[in-house]
């Protein structure tokens, strides 16, 4: 694994940003879900076998600051327009995951020269008549890991989520949960008028879903696949909305 | 010392299996277990409890808003102050309280309460609340924005009590270019403000630096109530003032009986279906609520919330509830009142399945038996 993982902050439109940076080669950004992965997961390693990763730390998530400012996911998309610019990066590859991968596609439509193509994984930001996502601003830590892996007693799921109240994670995961609920209470972590702009994402799109994603359920990632002019769906098996942790290589692959 | 009766209302027939086959009392639970020719008797018999703690010679009587929930079938306590504005003649009336993020605009809130103030000539106490977790839930408000929703509507409506309108109101969750509320209330400045909290420290100084008072939310060990009310008093000091014990209410539930005995006998199994039944689901902290850090000590907290208690030993040790003969909860109220500091002890005397008469009994032996003893101890 190249490690050369290195961590800085940076002021955005006057907000405090971490920013983490992993491997070499060409860049690429990644936007990190509401579970905040803003350190290094075998993931993000995998990404840097080949790219330079950028993992920004979304507003109110992990140290970065500045979540006052940001009402709706808008504001969140305006803040990467920002960062794109602070970081001078422009037509890089883009993967989102979850409340990333929803962001990624606000971007897309904001500022289409930034972004050269799309890796789109389990996405948020689409209210699908009939296939509700789960309840994510639970409390119960074993309900969530049901809500979002296939194997709930994986490691990675007993790693992601903290065990108790003294759990040493426990005030970045409320902080965490505070920024998502910021931009994804009410519309419930989507926005009404995504459809009606999806038409103007015509960047190369990578969707990948898993089969059994009780948090966002497959036929998001159908309505995407039908209504992105340029995407094209991958499906993975034994495997729910923890898609980076239960499908590292594959997703991976698939993105790369 | 005051005394207030306080009233949730509470959904007194849950299935007997409810604990086991449901989550929570709260938000989730099917309204199909409502059933309404029930819930009118049980408005009337709860409102003739506080009609008689009027005329037992209480100090005032409490309602409170709770929605989509079994715990307290109340979602407009304004409704049911107005009622009692007509129907007692002396008690104060607490409305603990309007949950202002709530209401839009919550302009409504100084319109109403200026109501119940005038037809009680002047006994309404205000009550202005964030509003409980779950409710963000069933409304879909953004929990994120309680605290500043919060103290934009609070700031709102004391103007619309003391400033003259029309005026115009400019704020980051509500713009309004009239507000002119009629009526106006009786008591002047505006009527006394109460303040519930969970011993989140941003409502505890909120509340000090106002001079306000604070009610801690109940059902908490004693030694939560006690660090909750010693950090009000350090944030009165730091404000420049001494908090007056009336500035602090104490919450809990309270059984009176002839005897002991008498008394856990007539009253365990109804204190267990409000504990287990109930409480289920009550205390969820949406994100964002209150402050990260906030929530992480509440959340510690919690392991000393009234629903880890198992046996009656575990409710007695930890001062959950106060029950026993009129002595018994006259020593234990007067010790604890005093180590507490508090001026105001707001009573639970129906907690759900109790019935009426023993809800009534209740309060009697308490009303003549407990409370001129602890009256005559005088002020703490």
């Amino acid at each position: 694994m190249p490690a050369n993982v290195q961590h800085r902050f940076l002021h955005v439109g006057g907000k405090k940003t971490q920013l983490m940076t992993l491997g070499e080669g060409p860049p690429l950004v990644y936007l990190h879900s509401a579970g905040g992965e803003t350190e290094a997961i075998p993931f993000h390693h995998k990404l840097a076998e080949k790219y330079t990763v950028y993992v920004p730390a979304h507003p109110g998530f992990a140290l970065s600051e500045g979540l006052n400012e940001i009402l709706d996911i808008h504001d969140l998309a305006w803040h990467y327009v920002d960062l794109f610019a602070a970081l001078e990066l422009e037509d890089v590859p883009v993967i989102g995951y979850s409340l990333g991968a929803w962001l990624a596609l606000e971007l897309a439509i904001l500022r289409p020269q930034l972004i050269s193509r799309l890796g789109i994984i389990a996405a948020a930001g689409l209210y699908v008549e009939g296939s509700p996502m789960g309840e994510l601003f639970i409390d119960d830590f074993n309900k969530l890991r049901e809500l979002i892996f296939f194997n709930p007693e994986s490691p990675a799921a007993l790693e992601t989520t903290p065990r108790n109240p003294d759990d040493s994670q426990m005030l970045m995961w409320l902080r965490a949960r505070e920024a998502t609920a910021r931009v994804g209470w009410n519309p419930y972590l989507h926005d009404p008028k995504l459809p009606q702009h999806l038409h103007r994402v015509t960047q190369p799109t990578t969707i990948v879903w898993g089969r059994h994603d009780k948090m966002i359920p497959l036929a998001h990632g159908e309505y995407y696949a039908a209504h992105l002019p340029n995407a094209t769906l991958q499906i993975l098996e034994e495997c729910g909305h923890g898609v980076p942790w239960e499908k590292c290589d594959e997703t991976a692959t698939l993105l790369m | 010392m005051k005394f207030f009766a306080f009233h949730l209302m509470p959904w007194d027939r849950l299935p007997a299996d409810f604990a086991e086959r449901y989550d929570s009392a709260w938000t989730t639970i099917p309204n199909s277990l409502y059933d309404p020719p029930h819930g009118g008797k049980l408005y009337n018999d709860y409102l003739d409890q506080l009609v008689l703690a009027d005329q037992l010679g209480f100090d005032g009587v409490c309602v409170n808003e709770h929605h989509q929930n079994a715990y307290g079938t109340m979602p407009s306590p304004n409704l049911m102050a107005s009622i009692l504005a007509r129907q007692t003649k002396r008690v104060k009336i607490a409305v603990v309280g309007n949950a202002l993020p709530f209401y839009n605009s919550p302009t409504r809130v100084a319109e109403e309460f200026a109501m119940i103030d005038c037809i009680s000539g002047g006994r309404l106490i205000a009550g202005l609340v964030v509003g409980g977790g779950p409710e963000y839930f069933s409304f879909s408000v953004n929990p994120t924005h309680a605290r500043s929703m919060y103290r934009e509507a609070f700031d709102l409506v004391l103007r619309c009590w003391t400033e003259n309108g029309p005026f115009e109101h400019y704020g980051q969750h509500w713009k309004l270019r009239y507000v002119n509320p009629w009526p106006r209330p009786i008591q002047q400045p505006h009527p006394p403000i109460w303040i519930p909290g969970a011993g989140s420290r941003e409502t505890i100084q909120f509340v000090a630096e106002r001079r306000f008072a604070y009610m801690g939310i109940p059902y908490f060990h004693l030694d939560f109530f006690q660090r909750n009310f010693d950090m009000f008093r350090d944030a009165c000091e730091k404000n420049g003032y001494t908090a007056d014990p009336e500035q602090l209410g104490w919450l809990l539930p309270i059984y009176v009986a002839e005897t002991d005995a008498k008394a856990w006998e007539e009253y365990e199994k109804h204190l267990w279906y409000f504990v287990r039944n109930l409480l289920k689901g009550l205390v969820i902290f949406p994100p964002g609520y209150t402050s990260a850090r906030s929530i992480a000590g509440i959340q510690r907290g919690l392991q000393q919330f009234m629903t880890v208690c198992q046996t009656r030993e575990d409710i007695e040790r930890g001062g959950y509830a106060v029950v026993g003969s009129p002595e018994t909860v006259r020593q234990k109220l007067e010790t604890y009142a005093h180590q507490l500091g508090v001026g105001n002890l707001l009573g639970l005397f129906q907690l759900g399945t109790l019935p009426h008469e023993l809800a009534c009994k209740n309060m009697t032996l308490f009303a003549e038996q407990v409370m001129p003893h602890l009256r005559a101890i005088g002020k703490l």
